[in-house]
């Protein structure tokens, strides 16, 4: 008894040639994805996890956000991250600027004695004997009327009990911005 | 008993020279000459005062970071009645007997006159409290109330290097070189030069 297998076998071969085919092309993904990620397993689930994880994130920055508005972390090294909302704009954009306390601030700059006075503050509190020390070429009276315009400004504070001098986190900036200002007048006048 | 068994002595005194009552490396309050004195009594021993006169209380509530100072020094006038509980040696021996022009100066009609707010200020500073009173006794610190110019008292306990303020516009707690700072500026919390600062406008800062 004869029988014949060749249409059965022609279309069993062919449907094996195609999973062969699309088992080389998984494999090949597979393997791309491999390269492309390192080790793992790799399950497509489409966007829905992804969607998942962003809408939690946004909630817990949003809840983040709230809490910790406008602030500012300092780490023991001076490192500092600002947490700012996604559409908040920096600084006071858009907000009314106080002119005259600009003003006070950059009058209480504008003075070479009183920003000596501030370099010598930013490597810490001094007495007023210290920063007399220091600052030989300022009278002591001098001195004294320096430190009440830079008090009176909020660029320094004042320990009553110990007598100390501190600069302010606003004499920090204040001083750095003024020598921004200055690097950037000296590069002008070299050009 | 409405003031967790403290009581009143009978007897107002007044402060012979200036005195001072509390003082740390951040903080400092003292008494002048003529100040009253009434003490705030324990089973019949003085364990405080009310005072009335001139004082002044200092105190540094400033928190250095590597980023600047934040904060400021509380300085308040003491002329209004304020309160002490805790130890008396060093004011007792600096008391003595007072007459009418003591009150008068002060512009109180009489000794009754001072009582009476002796009496409110601890009305005020007992009320609601939960606390036992003898806790204070025991600690071996002090505190200090003062009423502010909110009708309300502002809080000094210090014992050792630990102190808190609670004031108007801020609170301070200090303990070593570990510090909290609430004021109008923001919070701040420093631990060892490490800090947190949570502004609450940051208008100041860069």
């Amino acid at each position: 008894m004869k029988i014949d297998l060749s249409e059965d076998l022609k279309e069993e071969m062919k449907r094996l040639k195609e999973e062969l085919a699309d088992l080389k092309e998984k494999i090949t993904e597979a393997t791309e994805m491999r390269r492309r990620k390192g080790r793992g397993i790799y399950i497509d689930v489409g966007n829905r996890v992804h969607d998942y994880v962003e809408d939690v994130m946004e909630g817990v920055a949003e809840g983040i956000h709230g809490e910790l508005e406008k602030s500012i972390f300092i780490g023991p090294r001076g490192r500092s991250i600002r947490i700012l909302g996604p559409h908040e704009p920096f600084e006071n954009e858009g907000k009314e600027v106080g002119f005259d306390k600009v003003a006070e601030v950059m009058s209480a700059l504008g003075n070479e004695h009183r920003l000596r006075i501030l370099g010598e503050l930013m490597t810490g509190g001094k007495y007023i004997n210290e920063l007399q020390e220091k600052l030989s070429e300022i009278a002591t009276s001098t001195l004294s009327s320096h430190l009440d315009v830079l008090e009176g400004a909020g660029l320094v504070v004042q320990e009553r009990v110990r007598g100390r001098y501190l600069i302010t986190m606003p004499g920090r900036s204040a001083y750095k911005m003024a020598r921004r200002v200055t690097r950037f007048a000296e590069r002008r006048s070299q050009e | 008993m409405k003031w967790h068994d403290y009581q009143l002595a009978d007897t107002v005194s007044k402060t012979t020279e200036n005195i001072t009552l509390w003082k740390s490396e951040k903080g400092i309050l003292e008494i002048e000459a003529n100040t009253l004195a009434l003490p705030v009594e324990l089973d019949g021993e003085a364990k405080g005062f009310v005072f009335r006169g001139k004082g002044k209380l200092l105190l540094d509530a400033i928190v250095e970071t590597d980023k600047g100072a934040v904060g400021k020094s509380v300085e308040k006038e003491l002329n209004k009645s304020f309160l002490m509980l805790g130890s008396p040696v060093e004011v007792q021996p600096r008391l003595g007997p007072t007459n009418r022009k003591d009150f008068e100066r002060l512009e109180l009609e009489s000794q009754q006159a001072f009582v009476s707010e002796a009496e409110s200020l601890l009305d005020e500073f007992f009320d609601g409290s939960t606390h036992n009173g003898r806790c204070i006794d025991k600690s071996g610190g002090f505190v200090f109330a003062f009423p502010n110019e909110s009708d309300r008292l502002d809080i000094l306990v210090a014992k050792g290097s630990k102190l808190v303020y609670t004031g108007v516009d801020r609170s301070f707690v200090s303990h070593g070189n570990k510090v909290v700072l609430t004021s109008p500026e923001g919070v701040i919390v420093s631990h060892n030069g490490k800090s947190i600062f949570v502004s609450k406008c940051h208008r100041h800062i860069h």
